[in-house]
């Protein structure tokens, strides 16, 4: 390795991803992009069941509610309440009829009206259903024949959801680094493309210089990129070092993919084609982070869900490197195979 | 005699069962410019990515400035500098950052880019992106890449092709500046006037071997056929074409009878090209 050539190497690869204004636009847009979305997003939880209710007599034992997770509102007609419930104004809406307790006391069934929004999740209707349940045991005097205690695997949450932005924060940052992937290997590509790599290799660079070069430039601008993006999402003010290092970690997995791709490609286009596919690849973790439930087992496979759960659990939770090592130790292995991958076949390519 | 800057002892190489080098033998002196010619798919290329350190021969050796090249490639790129056929600069740069990427990837210290670009007349042009330049513009610059580090072996692909008569004629005497300075060139070309004209010796590859390597003068000694050609007026006062075969012992006969018996318009010597002489040898014309 000779470092004057490298640096030679990376300044210039430096200055022509800049000049390249397809790039250097879509870089730009896309910090600029993902920090709006950040700051859009709901930067609080509301952790409430809200209901409206419409009782002309209001049975006690609405009153014996617990204060967390549930609370009712009272409307005054039926037809406000149908109206505020299309509205979204309430996850839910109850109509008493006004013999409710004449027919409790007589032990006939009153007929309760729920009313819920079209697009109201099936969890939200069983949880609303099975509390009207619960709540006519309790008023006829017939509690159910069980005890249940509750118990959280993990770290109870109730009480501090994750804000829907900060959940999404692994996300922007896997989307932002892995763009990287694309303006690298289009450089890469181009070098083979316009023969400037064959200009490069008769001089006394040699193969291992050009690609120390251009995995510093990847490494160093998807670094640079995801690191500024942190810090301005406060994404680097718990566990900073734990941050930095996944992201690091991070920024050398989308060089060895940017290898990769440049060795499957041709020209511009198929850079874009490989790359889209790979990106596309690499954000399905974070999705599981977004939504939890909607993705199995499986996504572990995916290099990606090692630094999207790392910079989740220690942005998020404040996990230390105890909780996140074996998660880094496999993003490394990941990097390994994944650069060693990567140079081997793009050495086939320039040799 | 100077000593030789370029040997190739028994060069070979082979693509799968294609053989596009044939175990070649060829030295170039110190400062002197060979004229490596021959059709496309001869080996030409296949040869200077030998020589310059590109393809590792599977048999044979190349050797430059006394260096085996497989084994120190990296030293011996480090003297010598390469213009390629087709143009492979960084066109998003400007001509002067061209020349300072590869004159740092050399470890040139001391470089006047302003000056070597003034040298193949792209002065006022420095800092204009590549992109912008016409072909003869872009090839100048090639050359110039070339010349950076100060090369004492140069090789030059088809560095004239294409080019307007100006462009070709500025190329042409910046090789002979630089041989005049001491450098060693080797000038692949399919231009059989600029062989003639600049080469010192030429070389015929065909079919992955070399069927000729002399000076230009000698192979037309040994393979061409000299002749005078006259154009006569007859009776009618139409035009005809008289030919004698010189250096024969009929010919000053010939001449004699010429002149005496015929209205001569014109006349004029005529000596074998290298392109007569190359088809001669492979019956194949250069430009297949």
């Amino acid at each position: 390795m000779n470092f004057r050539i490298i640096r030679a190497l990376v300044a210039k690869d430096l200055s022509l991803f800049f000049r390249n204004r397809f790039y250097a636009l879509v870089t730009a847009l896309g910090i600029v992009t993902y920090i709006t979305i950040y700051l859009v997003m709901p930067g609080s939880v509301d952790e409430k069941l809200e209901i409206g209710l419409y009782a002309p007599v209001v049975p006690p034992v609405l009153e014996q509610l617990p204060e967390e997770g549930v609370e009712i509102q009272a409307v005054e007609s039926e037809e406000a309440l149908i109206e505020a419930v299309i509205e979204g104004q309430y996850a839910a809406g109850m109509a008493l009829p006004a013999d409710i307790m004449d027919k409790f006391a007589s032990g006939q069934k009153p007929q309760i009206t729920l009313y819920f929004h079209a697009d109201a999740p099936e969890e939200v209707k069983d949880a609303v259903e099975f509390l009207i349940r619960e709540l006519a045991y309790l008023q006829t005097g017939q509690p159910l024949a069980i005890e249940t205690s509750v118990e959280i695997l993990g770290r109870d949450m109730l009480g501090e959801q994750i804000p829907p932005r900060d959940r999404m924060r692994p996300l922007l940052a896997l989307a932002l680094i892995m763009f990287e992937t694309m303006g690298l290997a289009s450089l890469i590509s181009e070098e083979v493309e316009q023969g400037t790599a064959e200009a490069l290799l008769v001089t006394p660079t040699r193969v291992g210089d050009l690609f120390a070069a251009k995995g510093l430039m990847g490494v160093g601008l998807a670094f640079a990129q995801a690191v500024f993006f942190m810090a301005i999402v406060g994404g680097v003010s718990s566990q900073p070092l734990i941050i930095l290092t996944t992201l690091l970690l991070g920024a050398v997995l989308v060089t060895g993919a940017g290898f990769l791709i440049a060795s499957l490609s041709k020209d511009m286009m198929s850079v874009m084609a490989w790359g889209a596919v790979v990106i596309i690849i690499f954000v399905i973790p974070a999705f599981g982070i977004m939504f939890p439930g909607t993705i199995s087992g499986w996504v572990k496979v995916i290099p990606s869900y090692y630094l999207a759960d790392t910079i989740h659990q220690a942005a998020n939770f404040g996990a230390g490197w105890g909780d996140v090592w074996s998660n880094l130790l496999i993003l490394l292995g990941f990097n390994l195979v994944i650069v060693w991958g990567g140079i081997m076949a793009l050495r086939r390519k320039f040799e | 005699m100077a000593p030789d800057a370029i040997v190739a002892e028994e060069l070979a190489y082979w693509y799968g069962e294609l053989v596009a080098v044939d175990h070649i033998n060829f030295n170039v002196a110190e400062g002197e410019i060979l004229g490596f010619l021959g059709p496309n798919g001869a080996g030409k290329t296949t040869t200077v990515k030998m020589l310059t350190g590109q393809l590792k021969p599977k048999a044979g050796r190349a050797m430059l400035l006394g260096m085996d090249v497989a084994h120190y490639p990296q030293k011996v790129q480090g003297e010598i500098g390469v213009c390629f056929e087709n143009t492979n600069l960084y066109e998003r740069m400007s001509a002067l950052e061209n020349l300072r990427l590869f004159a740092r990837l050399f470890g040139v210290r001391s470089f006047d880019a302003y000056a070597l670009l003034e040298r193949v007349g792209l002065a006022g042009r420095e800092k204009d992106r590549v992109e912008n330049y016409s072909k003869g513009l872009k090839q100048r610059l090639m050359v110039a890449r070339a010349l950076v580090s100060r090369p004492q072996i140069l090789f030059l692909d088809e560095p004239t092709s294409g080019l307007d008569p100006t462009s070709a004629e500025a190329i042409r005497n910046i090789i002979l500046e630089e041989r005049e300075r001491g450098a060693t060139i080797f000038l692949t070309t399919h231009d059989m006037m600029e062989a003639d004209k600049l080469s010192d010796r030429v070389a015929f590859m065909n079919q992955g071997k070399i069927v000729a390597l002399d000076t230009p003068h000698n192979l037309k000694q040994q393979y061409g056929r000299r002749a005078l050609k006259a154009e006569v007026s007859n009776e009618s006062g139409e035009l005809e074409m008289r030919e004698i075969t010189l250096d024969t012992p009929r010919t000053p006969e010939a001449i004699h009878e010429l002149f005496a018996q015929e209205k001569v318009v014109t006349i004029h010597s005529e000596e074998a090209t290298l392109e007569d002489i190359f088809i001669k040898l492979t019956g194949r014309r250069l430009t297949e």
